[in-house]
């Protein structure tokens, strides 16, 4: 005798559950580094805000234009292979971990600039959270160039899936970051 | 267009505007609507882009339950940023 096919409400998640189990941990990760920052900043807003002002406001919009054109190049990835593009659907992966790398050289002339006006992780309260988050951040952008390179190489529909979702992720969590550490004043 | 294609679209339009709106504020652009709320106005913005990625890349689009459960999870952490934010930018 069979058992009876039960459906669960898990399958209707598109992708592995694995993947959403990391996603969902990551952004339990960064929502608490974002609230707590603001949790500090309660302390003394006029000192947050004029650390800010150290911040270049123009180098992370061009990251978020950057970042979330290489999230649409890997949704567009992951649909090519689905639909049995495989070459194309290399290329359109490709793109996207390029300009993870181009979001990694913005990024590391940030934090060059920083260093040469002598601000560090302990120069203030805003920038340990500033280096602690948006390195955080970074080093997730360098394991997803190389996830995606890896998927990229093997372009298996269900791999590129769990892939780009982990893109996507990082694509979600700057949307976050951006504004909170750099915009709110 | 493809969904994807339509929320880059998106994304990008929101980004520029919140961009837009922290530098009209620090550059005096706008003096007569108060901080807090140009900075309401950008985590509003934020959690649109939060869920577009969501439904739009992610794909929860398809599973309706979980973007519900995702979408208000969402809202009350937007709650939450807000609420520290004004507590910050309302004290003397």
């Amino acid at each position: 005798m069979s058992a009876p096919d039960t459906e669960s409400v898990f399958d209707e998640l598109p992708g592995d559950l694995m993947i959403w189990v990391l996603i969902v941990s990551e952004l339990l990760v960064f929502g608490a580094g974002l609230a707590a920052f603001l949790g500090v900043r309660l302390t003394d807003p006029a000192a947050f805000a004029a650390a800010q002002d150290h911040l270049h406001r123009s180098a992370a919009g061009v990251n978020t234009v950057v970042l979330v054109t290489s999230g649409w190049l890997a949704a567009l990835g992951a649909r090519a292979v689905n639909l049995g593009s495989i070459a194309q659907g290399r290329r359109l992966l490709a793109g996207a971990a390029a300009l993870g790398v181009v979001f990694l050289a913005v990024k590391w002339a940030e934090y060059a600039d920083k260093a040469a006006q002598g601000i560090g992780v302990e120069t203030h309260p805003f920038f340990t959270f500033y280096y602690l988050i948006t390195g955080f951040h970074a080093a997730h952008v360098a394991a997803g160039i190389v996830v995606l390179a890896l998927v990229a190489i093997r372009a298996r529909p269900q791999e590129v899936e769990a892939g780009t979702a982990f893109w996507h992720m990082v694509d979600l969590v700057w949307v976050l970051v951006f504004p909170v550490i750099y915009l709110l004043r | 267009m493809i969904a994807a294609t339509r929320a880059w679209f998106w994304l990008l339009s929101l980004s520029a505007a919140s961009t837009a709106l922290a530098a009209s504020l620090t550059t005096g652009m706008i003096v007569d609507v108060a901080p807090a709320l140009v900075g309401a106005m950008i985590l509003i913005l934020a959690w649109v882009k939060a869920r577009l990625i969501l439904n739009a890349y992610l794909r929860l689009s398809d599973a309706p339950a979980f973007r519900r459960g995702f979408g208000m999870t969402l809202a009350l952490y937007a709650c939450l940023l807000l609420a520290l934010y004004l507590a910050g930018t309302t004290r003397p």
